[in-house]
Protein backbone atom coordinates (compact mmCIF):
# COMPACT_ATOMS: atom_id res chain seq x y z
CA UNK A 1 0.00 0.00 0.00
CA UNK A 2 1.26 3.49 -0.85
CA UNK A 3 1.93 5.49 2.30
CA UNK A 4 0.79 9.10 1.81
CA UNK A 5 3.36 11.73 2.71
CA UNK A 6 0.52 13.31 4.65
CA UNK A 7 0.81 10.41 7.09
CA UNK A 8 4.60 10.30 7.09
CA UNK A 9 4.90 14.04 7.76
CA UNK A 10 2.31 14.00 10.55
CA UNK A 11 3.81 10.84 12.03
CA UNK A 12 7.34 12.26 12.09
CA UNK A 13 6.13 15.51 13.65
CA UNK A 14 4.10 13.62 16.26
CA UNK A 15 7.12 11.47 17.11
CA UNK A 16 9.26 14.57 17.70
CA UNK A 17 6.53 16.16 19.84
CA UNK A 18 6.08 12.95 21.82
CA UNK A 19 9.82 12.67 22.53
CA UNK A 20 9.86 16.19 23.96
CA UNK A 21 6.60 15.72 25.85
CA UNK A 22 7.72 12.36 27.26
CA UNK A 23 10.93 13.92 28.53
CA UNK A 24 8.96 16.77 30.15
CA UNK A 25 6.45 14.45 31.83
CA UNK A 26 9.26 12.21 33.09
CA UNK A 27 11.14 15.14 34.61
CA UNK A 28 7.97 16.39 36.32
CA UNK A 29 7.12 12.89 37.52
CA UNK A 30 10.57 12.42 39.03
CA UNK A 31 10.30 15.83 40.65
CA UNK A 32 6.94 15.02 42.26
CA UNK A 33 8.22 11.58 43.23
CA UNK A 34 11.34 12.92 44.92
CA UNK A 35 9.16 15.46 46.73
CA UNK A 36 7.03 12.61 47.99
CA UNK A 37 3.89 13.99 46.37
CA UNK A 38 3.40 11.32 43.69
CA UNK A 39 0.23 9.33 44.42
CA UNK A 40 -0.83 8.09 40.98
CA UNK A 41 0.09 7.67 37.33
CA UNK A 42 1.49 10.84 35.80
CA UNK A 43 0.54 9.72 32.29
CA UNK A 44 -3.11 9.42 33.26
CA UNK A 45 -3.01 13.20 33.65
CA UNK A 46 -0.52 13.91 30.88
CA UNK A 47 -2.57 11.98 28.30
CA UNK A 48 -5.01 14.92 28.21
CA UNK A 49 -2.66 16.83 25.94
CA UNK A 50 -2.36 14.22 23.14
CA UNK A 51 -6.12 14.22 22.65
CA UNK A 52 -6.07 17.99 22.03
CA UNK A 53 -3.18 17.41 19.66
CA UNK A 54 -5.33 14.79 17.91
CA UNK A 55 -8.09 17.38 17.55
CA UNK A 56 -5.57 19.86 16.12
CA UNK A 57 -4.36 17.27 13.60
CA UNK A 58 -7.94 16.78 12.44
CA UNK A 59 -8.41 20.53 12.00
CA UNK A 60 -5.07 20.90 10.20
CA UNK A 61 -5.91 18.10 7.78
CA UNK A 62 -8.70 20.25 6.41
CA UNK A 63 -7.44 23.77 7.06
CA UNK A 64 -3.85 23.30 5.88
CA UNK A 65 -3.50 20.11 3.85
CA UNK A 66 -6.77 19.92 1.91
CA UNK A 67 -6.25 23.29 0.12
CA UNK A 68 -2.69 22.25 -0.71
CA UNK A 69 -3.85 18.93 -2.17
CA UNK A 70 -6.56 20.56 -4.29
CA UNK A 71 -4.20 23.34 -5.43
CA UNK A 72 -1.76 20.63 -6.52
CA UNK A 73 -4.43 19.12 -8.74
CA UNK A 74 -5.72 16.35 -6.49
CA UNK A 75 -9.46 15.84 -6.37
CA UNK A 76 -11.37 16.14 -3.12
CA UNK A 77 -12.15 12.43 -3.44
CA UNK A 78 -8.47 11.54 -3.67
CA UNK A 79 -7.64 13.79 -0.74
CA UNK A 80 -10.38 12.04 1.25
CA UNK A 81 -8.78 8.66 0.51
CA UNK A 82 -5.35 9.91 1.61
CA UNK A 83 -6.95 11.54 4.64
CA UNK A 84 -8.76 8.31 5.53
CA UNK A 85 -5.53 6.30 5.32
CA UNK A 86 -3.78 8.93 7.39
CA UNK A 87 -6.39 9.09 10.14
CA UNK A 88 -6.82 5.31 10.20
CA UNK A 89 -3.10 4.77 10.77
CA UNK A 90 -2.31 7.92 12.72
CA UNK A 91 -4.84 7.22 15.50
CA UNK A 92 -3.26 3.83 16.40
CA UNK A 93 0.19 5.39 16.06
CA UNK A 94 -0.69 8.04 18.65
CA UNK A 95 -2.34 5.38 20.84
CA UNK A 96 0.83 3.29 20.60
CA UNK A 97 2.94 6.26 21.74
CA UNK A 98 0.70 6.80 24.78
CA UNK A 99 0.75 3.05 25.54
CA UNK A 100 4.53 3.08 25.32
CA UNK A 101 4.55 6.02 27.71
CA UNK A 102 2.49 4.05 30.27
CA UNK A 103 4.86 1.08 29.82
CA UNK A 104 7.99 3.20 30.37
CA UNK A 105 6.27 4.85 33.30
CA UNK A 106 5.54 1.48 34.90
CA UNK A 107 9.24 0.61 34.63
CA UNK A 108 10.20 3.92 36.25
CA UNK A 109 7.56 3.62 39.00
CA UNK A 110 8.61 -0.01 39.62
CA UNK A 111 12.25 0.96 40.03
CA UNK A 112 11.40 3.90 42.29
CA UNK A 113 8.71 2.09 44.23
CA UNK A 114 6.04 4.68 43.46
CA UNK A 115 2.34 3.74 43.15
CA UNK A 116 1.15 3.81 39.52
CA UNK A 117 -2.45 4.08 40.64
CA UNK A 118 -5.38 5.27 38.48
CA UNK A 119 -7.80 7.91 39.68
CA UNK A 120 -10.73 7.38 37.30
CA UNK A 121 -12.52 4.67 35.35
CA UNK A 122 -10.79 3.28 32.28
CA UNK A 123 -11.08 0.28 30.03
CA UNK A 124 -8.04 -0.94 31.98
CA UNK A 125 -7.72 -1.34 35.72
CA UNK A 126 -3.91 -1.42 35.74
CA UNK A 127 -1.64 0.71 33.54
CA UNK A 128 0.24 -2.47 32.70
CA UNK A 129 -2.77 -3.91 30.83
CA UNK A 130 -1.23 -2.64 27.63
CA UNK A 131 -3.74 -4.01 25.08
CA UNK A 132 -6.58 -2.30 26.97
CA UNK A 133 -4.57 0.90 27.38
CA UNK A 134 -3.97 0.87 23.63
CA UNK A 135 -7.66 0.15 22.92
CA UNK A 136 -8.90 3.01 25.08
CA UNK A 137 -6.62 5.60 23.56
CA UNK A 138 -7.19 4.26 20.06
CA UNK A 139 -10.95 4.74 20.45
CA UNK A 140 -10.35 8.14 22.00
CA UNK A 141 -8.10 9.41 19.21
CA UNK A 142 -10.37 7.82 16.59
CA UNK A 143 -13.07 10.17 17.88
CA UNK A 144 -10.99 13.31 18.49
CA UNK A 145 -9.28 13.39 15.07
CA UNK A 146 -12.52 13.11 13.03
CA UNK A 147 -14.14 15.61 15.41
CA UNK A 148 -11.31 18.04 14.60
CA UNK A 149 -11.65 17.34 10.88
CA UNK A 150 -15.38 18.00 11.09
CA UNK A 151 -14.86 21.31 12.88
CA UNK A 152 -12.08 22.28 10.45
CA UNK A 153 -14.27 21.49 7.44
CA UNK A 154 -17.29 23.35 8.81
CA UNK A 155 -15.22 26.42 9.62
CA UNK A 156 -13.36 26.39 6.30
CA UNK A 157 -16.60 26.18 4.33
CA UNK A 158 -19.11 28.08 6.46
CA UNK A 159 -16.81 30.12 8.73
CA UNK A 160 -18.28 31.02 12.13
CA UNK A 161 -21.74 29.70 11.28
CA UNK A 162 -20.21 26.32 10.60
CA UNK A 163 -18.59 26.18 14.00
CA UNK A 164 -21.91 26.87 15.71
CA UNK A 165 -23.08 23.50 14.43
CA UNK A 166 -19.78 21.64 14.20
CA UNK A 167 -18.57 22.21 17.77
CA UNK A 168 -21.63 20.58 19.35
CA UNK A 169 -21.54 17.84 16.71
CA UNK A 170 -17.84 17.19 17.41
CA UNK A 171 -18.46 17.23 21.16
CA UNK A 172 -21.28 14.73 20.68
CA UNK A 173 -18.94 12.40 18.78
CA UNK A 174 -16.40 12.61 21.57
CA UNK A 175 -18.96 12.08 24.35
CA UNK A 176 -20.39 9.09 22.47
CA UNK A 177 -16.97 7.47 22.23
CA UNK A 178 -16.49 7.81 26.00
CA UNK A 179 -19.98 6.50 26.61
CA UNK A 180 -19.26 3.49 24.39
CA UNK A 181 -16.23 2.71 26.52
CA UNK A 182 -17.98 3.45 29.81
CA UNK A 183 -15.06 5.75 30.53
CA UNK A 184 -15.30 9.06 32.33
CA UNK A 185 -14.24 11.95 30.08
CA UNK A 186 -11.30 13.88 31.45
CA UNK A 187 -11.43 17.19 29.71
CA UNK A 188 -10.84 20.29 31.83
CA UNK A 189 -13.88 22.58 32.02
CA UNK A 190 -15.81 20.33 29.65
CA UNK A 191 -17.93 17.28 30.25
CA UNK A 192 -17.30 17.45 34.01
CA UNK A 193 -21.01 16.88 34.56
CA UNK A 194 -20.81 13.61 32.69
CA UNK A 195 -20.09 10.31 34.36
CA UNK A 196 -20.20 6.89 32.79
CA UNK A 197 -19.70 4.62 35.75
CA UNK A 198 -20.75 1.41 34.05
CA UNK A 199 -18.07 -0.12 31.82
CA UNK A 200 -19.44 -0.86 28.38
CA UNK A 201 -19.42 -4.36 26.97
CA UNK A 202 -16.65 -5.09 24.44
CA UNK A 203 -19.26 -5.19 21.66
CA UNK A 204 -20.67 -1.78 22.62
CA UNK A 205 -17.17 -0.37 22.96
CA UNK A 206 -15.98 -1.59 19.56
CA UNK A 207 -19.14 -0.77 17.61
CA UNK A 208 -19.54 2.56 19.39
CA UNK A 209 -15.92 3.55 18.76
CA UNK A 210 -16.06 2.46 15.13
CA UNK A 211 -19.41 4.16 14.65
CA UNK A 212 -18.11 7.46 16.00
CA UNK A 213 -15.02 7.21 13.79
CA UNK A 214 -17.08 6.56 10.66
CA UNK A 215 -19.74 9.13 11.52
CA UNK A 216 -17.11 11.84 12.00
CA UNK A 217 -15.43 11.05 8.71
CA UNK A 218 -18.70 10.78 6.78
CA UNK A 219 -19.92 14.13 8.09
CA UNK A 220 -16.58 15.67 7.15
CA UNK A 221 -16.83 14.18 3.66
CA UNK A 222 -20.34 15.58 3.27
CA UNK A 223 -18.89 19.05 3.81
CA UNK A 224 -15.74 18.78 1.68
CA UNK A 225 -16.99 16.70 -1.27
CA UNK A 226 -17.51 19.84 -3.39
CA UNK A 227 -15.92 22.43 -1.12
CA UNK A 228 -14.59 25.56 -2.89
CA UNK A 229 -11.13 26.85 -2.02
CA UNK A 230 -11.28 30.26 -0.41
CA UNK A 231 -10.19 33.21 -2.51
CA UNK A 232 -8.67 34.99 0.46
CA UNK A 233 -6.53 34.05 3.39
CA UNK A 234 -8.73 33.29 6.39
CA UNK B 1 -3.98 22.17 -22.92
CA UNK B 2 -6.92 23.56 -24.85
CA UNK B 3 -9.53 25.44 -22.87
CA UNK B 4 -13.16 25.78 -23.91
CA UNK B 5 -15.53 27.82 -21.81
CA UNK B 6 -19.14 28.29 -22.82
CA UNK B 7 -21.72 30.52 -21.13
CA UNK B 8 -19.84 30.19 -17.87
CA UNK B 9 -21.64 31.59 -14.86
CA UNK B 10 -20.34 31.71 -11.31
CA UNK B 11 -22.33 33.18 -8.46
CA UNK B 12 -21.40 33.77 -4.84
CA UNK B 13 -24.81 34.02 -3.27
CA UNK B 14 -26.42 37.09 -4.81
CA UNK B 15 -23.21 38.26 -6.47
CA UNK B 16 -22.54 37.22 -10.05
CA UNK B 17 -18.78 36.96 -10.53
CA UNK B 18 -18.81 35.42 -14.01
CA UNK B 19 -21.70 36.36 -16.22
CA UNK B 20 -21.84 34.11 -19.27
CA UNK B 21 -18.21 33.92 -20.34
CA UNK B 22 -17.49 32.15 -23.61
CA UNK B 23 -13.86 31.67 -24.50
CA UNK B 24 -11.53 29.29 -26.32
CA UNK B 25 -7.82 29.27 -25.61
CA UNK B 26 -5.61 27.13 -27.82
CA UNK B 27 -2.80 25.16 -26.22
CA UNK B 28 0.85 26.14 -26.17
CA UNK B 29 0.57 29.91 -25.80
CA UNK B 30 1.14 32.50 -23.11
CA UNK B 31 -2.07 34.37 -22.35
CA UNK B 32 -2.53 37.56 -20.41
CA UNK B 33 -5.71 37.80 -18.38
CA UNK B 34 -6.46 41.42 -17.57
CA UNK B 35 -9.25 42.97 -15.60
CA UNK B 36 -9.91 45.47 -12.86
CA UNK B 37 -10.25 44.46 -9.23
CA UNK B 38 -13.37 42.36 -8.83
CA UNK B 39 -13.74 41.81 -12.57
CA UNK B 40 -13.78 38.01 -12.18
CA UNK B 41 -10.17 37.07 -13.03
CA UNK B 42 -9.59 34.99 -9.92
CA UNK B 43 -13.04 33.43 -10.22
CA UNK B 44 -12.38 32.38 -13.81
CA UNK B 45 -8.98 30.89 -12.97
CA UNK B 46 -10.43 29.15 -9.91
CA UNK B 47 -13.05 27.44 -12.04
CA UNK B 48 -10.45 26.43 -14.64
CA UNK B 49 -8.32 24.88 -11.88
CA UNK B 50 -11.31 23.16 -10.21
CA UNK B 51 -10.78 25.21 -7.06
CA UNK B 52 -14.52 25.76 -7.17
CA UNK B 53 -17.51 24.40 -9.07
CA UNK B 54 -19.18 26.76 -11.55
CA UNK B 55 -22.85 27.64 -11.25
CA UNK B 56 -23.83 27.17 -14.90
CA UNK B 57 -22.31 26.76 -18.34
CA UNK B 58 -19.63 24.42 -19.60
CA UNK B 59 -15.90 24.19 -18.92
CA UNK B 60 -13.72 21.76 -20.84
CA UNK B 61 -9.96 21.35 -20.74
CA UNK B 62 -8.65 19.14 -23.54
CA UNK B 63 -12.26 18.27 -24.22
CA UNK B 64 -12.97 16.96 -20.72
CA UNK B 65 -14.83 18.43 -17.77
CA UNK B 66 -12.56 19.74 -15.03
CA UNK B 67 -14.23 19.62 -11.64
CA UNK B 68 -13.24 16.48 -9.69
CA UNK B 69 -11.65 14.98 -12.81
CA UNK B 70 -8.20 13.72 -11.74
CA UNK B 71 -7.03 13.11 -15.33
CA UNK B 72 -7.41 16.84 -15.94
CA UNK B 73 -6.74 18.50 -12.60
CA UNK B 74 -3.44 16.67 -12.13
CA UNK B 75 -2.19 18.55 -15.21
CA UNK B 76 -3.30 21.99 -14.04
CA UNK B 77 -1.46 24.34 -11.71
CA UNK B 78 -2.90 27.59 -10.40
CA UNK B 79 -0.65 29.64 -8.17
CA UNK B 80 -2.47 32.33 -6.22
CA UNK B 81 -1.45 34.94 -3.73
CA UNK B 82 -3.42 33.00 -1.10
CA UNK B 83 -0.53 30.54 -0.99
CA UNK B 84 -2.28 27.17 -0.78
CA UNK B 85 0.71 25.32 -2.18
CA UNK B 86 3.36 26.95 0.01
CA UNK B 87 1.89 27.59 3.46
CA UNK B 88 3.02 24.21 4.78
CA UNK B 89 6.04 24.22 7.06
CA UNK B 90 9.43 25.11 5.62
CA UNK B 91 10.54 25.57 2.04
CA UNK B 92 11.80 21.99 2.09
CA UNK B 93 8.39 20.77 3.24
CA UNK B 94 6.78 22.59 0.31
CA UNK B 95 9.03 20.73 -2.12
CA UNK B 96 8.44 17.45 -0.25
CA UNK B 97 4.69 17.56 -0.85
CA UNK B 98 4.95 19.00 -4.38
CA UNK B 99 7.18 16.08 -5.33
CA UNK B 100 4.46 13.63 -4.30
CA UNK B 101 1.50 15.51 -5.70
CA UNK B 102 2.84 16.87 -8.99
CA UNK B 103 3.32 14.26 -11.75
CA UNK B 104 5.84 16.35 -13.77
CA UNK B 105 7.68 17.78 -10.76
CA UNK B 106 11.32 18.78 -11.40
CA UNK B 107 12.99 18.88 -7.99
CA UNK B 108 16.39 19.93 -9.33
CA UNK B 109 14.85 22.89 -11.09
CA UNK B 110 12.93 23.82 -7.96
CA UNK B 111 16.12 23.82 -5.88
CA UNK B 112 17.92 25.83 -8.55
CA UNK B 113 15.11 28.38 -8.48
CA UNK B 114 15.33 28.56 -4.69
CA UNK B 115 18.99 29.47 -5.06
CA UNK B 116 18.20 32.09 -7.71
CA UNK B 117 15.49 33.68 -5.55
CA UNK B 118 17.73 33.36 -2.49
CA UNK B 119 15.21 31.34 -0.50
CA UNK B 120 16.42 29.54 2.60
CA UNK B 121 14.84 26.08 2.35
CA UNK B 122 14.98 25.65 6.13
CA UNK B 123 12.90 28.75 6.80
CA UNK B 124 9.20 28.43 7.65
CA UNK B 125 7.22 29.85 4.75
CA UNK B 126 4.74 31.68 6.96
CA UNK B 127 7.69 33.54 8.49
CA UNK B 128 9.08 34.58 5.10
CA UNK B 129 8.67 38.07 3.69
CA UNK B 130 5.84 38.74 1.24
CA UNK B 131 8.32 38.66 -1.63
CA UNK B 132 9.85 35.37 -0.52
CA UNK B 133 6.42 33.77 -0.18
CA UNK B 134 5.57 34.97 -3.69
CA UNK B 135 8.84 33.49 -4.92
CA UNK B 136 7.95 30.15 -3.29
CA UNK B 137 4.68 30.13 -5.22
CA UNK B 138 6.49 30.87 -8.46
CA UNK B 139 8.99 28.10 -7.78
CA UNK B 140 6.18 25.60 -7.25
CA UNK B 141 4.35 26.87 -10.34
CA UNK B 142 7.34 26.65 -12.64
CA UNK B 143 8.83 23.39 -11.31
CA UNK B 144 5.42 21.65 -11.47
CA UNK B 145 5.68 21.83 -15.28
CA UNK B 146 1.91 21.48 -15.46
CA UNK B 147 0.60 21.51 -19.07
CA UNK B 148 -1.76 24.28 -17.97
CA UNK B 149 0.04 26.67 -15.64
CA UNK B 150 -1.70 29.76 -14.27
CA UNK B 151 -0.33 32.58 -12.14
CA UNK B 152 -2.91 34.80 -10.50
CA UNK B 153 -1.14 37.97 -9.37
CA UNK B 154 1.20 35.61 -7.59
CA UNK B 155 4.30 37.71 -8.25
CA UNK B 156 3.12 41.08 -6.97
CA UNK B 157 5.12 40.72 -3.80
CA UNK B 158 8.41 40.45 -5.70
CA UNK B 159 10.73 43.40 -6.11
CA UNK B 160 11.66 44.52 -9.63
CA UNK B 161 14.84 42.38 -10.02
CA UNK B 162 13.00 39.30 -8.74
CA UNK B 163 10.10 39.94 -11.12
CA UNK B 164 12.56 40.20 -14.01
CA UNK B 165 14.12 36.93 -12.90
CA UNK B 166 10.65 35.37 -12.92
CA UNK B 167 9.87 36.63 -16.43
CA UNK B 168 13.23 35.34 -17.69
CA UNK B 169 12.74 31.93 -16.09
CA UNK B 170 9.17 31.71 -17.31
CA UNK B 171 10.20 32.36 -20.89
CA UNK B 172 13.21 30.05 -20.76
CA UNK B 173 11.22 27.21 -19.22
CA UNK B 174 8.32 27.79 -21.59
CA UNK B 175 10.70 27.48 -24.55
CA UNK B 176 12.22 24.30 -23.12
CA UNK B 177 8.88 22.81 -22.00
CA UNK B 178 6.09 24.37 -24.08
CA UNK B 179 2.76 24.53 -22.28
CA UNK B 180 -0.28 26.74 -21.90
CA UNK B 181 0.35 29.60 -19.51
CA UNK B 182 -2.15 32.14 -18.26
CA UNK B 183 -0.97 35.15 -16.30
CA UNK B 184 -3.35 37.46 -14.54
CA UNK B 185 -1.77 40.77 -13.70
CA UNK B 186 -2.16 44.45 -12.97
CA UNK B 187 1.44 45.13 -14.07
CA UNK B 188 0.26 45.39 -17.63
CA UNK B 189 3.10 47.28 -19.26
CA UNK B 190 5.73 45.23 -17.48
CA UNK B 191 4.36 41.84 -18.47
CA UNK B 192 2.51 42.45 -21.74
CA UNK B 193 5.56 41.72 -23.87
CA UNK B 194 5.30 38.10 -22.74
CA UNK B 195 1.74 37.65 -23.94
CA UNK B 196 0.82 36.08 -27.23
CA UNK B 197 -2.87 36.66 -26.66
CA UNK B 198 -4.73 38.91 -24.26
CA UNK B 199 -8.12 38.35 -22.64
CA UNK B 200 -9.73 41.32 -20.91
CA UNK B 201 -12.69 40.75 -18.67
CA UNK B 202 -14.89 43.32 -17.03
CA UNK B 203 -17.81 42.77 -14.71
CA UNK B 204 -17.67 39.03 -15.32
CA UNK B 205 -17.75 39.29 -19.10
CA UNK B 206 -15.10 39.09 -21.82
CA UNK B 207 -14.66 42.51 -23.42
CA UNK B 208 -11.64 41.63 -25.53
CA UNK B 209 -9.84 38.51 -26.65
CA UNK B 210 -7.21 39.20 -29.27
CA UNK B 211 -3.65 38.44 -30.22
CA UNK B 212 -1.49 40.96 -28.46
CA UNK B 213 -0.38 42.75 -31.63
CA UNK B 214 -3.92 42.81 -33.03
CA UNK B 215 -5.16 44.34 -29.81
CA UNK B 216 -2.44 46.96 -29.81
CA UNK B 217 -3.30 47.79 -33.42
CA UNK B 218 -6.73 48.91 -32.21
CA UNK B 219 -5.19 52.02 -30.81
CA UNK B 220 -2.91 54.66 -32.33
CA UNK B 221 -0.99 57.52 -30.85
CA UNK B 222 -1.00 60.68 -32.92
CA UNK B 223 1.82 63.14 -32.21
CA UNK B 224 2.56 66.52 -33.67
CA UNK B 225 1.69 70.21 -33.41
CA UNK B 226 -1.32 70.58 -31.12
CA UNK B 227 -3.55 72.29 -33.66
CA UNK B 228 -2.93 69.61 -36.32
CA UNK B 229 -3.49 66.83 -33.80
CA UNK B 230 -6.78 68.34 -32.68
CA UNK B 231 -7.89 68.79 -36.25
CA UNK B 232 -6.94 65.24 -37.24
CA UNK B 233 -8.55 63.58 -34.25
CA UNK B 234 -11.79 65.54 -34.42
CA UNK B 235 -14.64 63.05 -34.47
CA UNK B 236 -12.40 60.18 -33.37
CA UNK B 237 -12.55 58.40 -30.04
CA UNK B 238 -9.70 59.97 -28.09
CA UNK B 239 -8.69 58.00 -25.01
CA UNK B 240 -6.37 60.66 -23.65
CA UNK B 241 -3.74 63.19 -24.56
CA UNK B 242 -0.51 64.72 -23.31
CA UNK B 243 1.04 68.04 -24.24
CA UNK B 244 4.61 69.26 -24.05
CA UNK B 245 4.94 72.86 -25.21
CA UNK B 246 3.45 73.11 -28.68
CA UNK B 247 3.57 69.35 -29.19
CA UNK B 248 0.62 67.15 -28.37
CA UNK B 249 0.19 63.40 -28.34
CA UNK B 250 -3.32 61.95 -28.48
CA UNK B 251 -4.31 58.30 -28.06
CA UNK B 252 -7.03 57.30 -30.48
CA UNK B 253 -9.11 54.14 -30.25
CA UNK B 254 -9.84 52.42 -33.54
CA UNK B 255 -7.80 51.34 -36.53
CA UNK B 256 -6.85 53.98 -39.13
CA UNK B 257 -7.36 53.24 -42.80
CA UNK B 258 -4.83 54.09 -45.51
CA UNK B 259 -6.50 57.41 -46.34
CA UNK B 260 -6.34 58.52 -42.72
CA UNK B 261 -2.70 57.50 -42.47
CA UNK B 262 -1.86 59.50 -45.61
CA UNK B 263 -3.74 62.47 -44.21
CA UNK B 264 -1.74 62.24 -41.00
CA UNK B 265 1.54 62.08 -42.89
CA UNK B 266 0.56 65.08 -45.02
CA UNK B 267 -0.22 67.01 -41.81
CA UNK B 268 3.23 66.18 -40.42
CA UNK B 269 1.80 63.94 -37.72
CA UNK B 270 3.59 60.93 -36.36
CA UNK B 271 1.60 57.74 -35.79
CA UNK B 272 2.70 55.16 -33.24
CA UNK B 273 1.52 52.27 -31.11
CA UNK B 274 -0.56 52.83 -28.04
CA UNK B 275 0.28 51.44 -24.62
CA UNK B 276 -1.70 48.32 -23.70
CA UNK B 277 -2.48 49.83 -20.33
CA UNK B 278 -4.25 52.76 -22.02
CA UNK B 279 -6.30 50.37 -24.10
CA UNK B 280 -7.12 48.38 -20.99
CA UNK B 281 -8.29 51.47 -19.14
CA UNK B 282 -10.51 52.39 -22.06
CA UNK B 283 -12.00 48.92 -22.45
CA UNK B 284 -12.79 48.61 -18.78
CA UNK B 285 -14.09 52.12 -18.28
CA UNK B 286 -17.24 52.24 -16.20
CA UNK B 287 -19.34 53.76 -18.99
CA UNK B 288 -18.80 50.44 -20.76
CA UNK B 289 -17.21 49.53 -24.01
CA UNK B 290 -16.72 46.33 -25.90
CA UNK B 291 -14.69 45.19 -28.84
Amino acid sequence: MRIPRLLIANGMFALLLWAGFYALVTVLTIGFGLAGRLTHSGWEVAAQLPRWYALFVGVALIREFMPMYIAHGRTRRRFAVDGLITVTLFAPFLAALVTLSYLLESVLYGLAGWPQALTRLHLFTEPTQLPLVFAEYLIEFAAWIPAGALMGAAFYRFRGNGLVVAIPAGALLIITSYAAMGVQPQVPFLFTWLSFDAPGTPLVTVTGGLGVFLAGLLLTWAIIRDIPLRNHVA
Amino acid sequence: MRIEVEDLVLRYGDVTALDGITLTLEEGKIYGLLGRNGSGKTSLLSVLAAFRRHTAGRVRVDGRPVFENPQVTSRISLIRDVGETVDIGTGEDVLYFAEELRPNWDGDYARALMDMFQINPKQTVKNMSKGQRSAMGIIVGLASRAPLTMFDESYLGLDAPARQLFYDQLLADYMAHPRTIIMSTHLIEEVSALFEEVVIIHRGRVVAHEERDALLAKGVSVTGPAAQVDSFTAGMRVLGSRSLGPTKSAMVYGELDDAQRRKAADAGLELGPIAMQDLFIHLTAEDGAAV
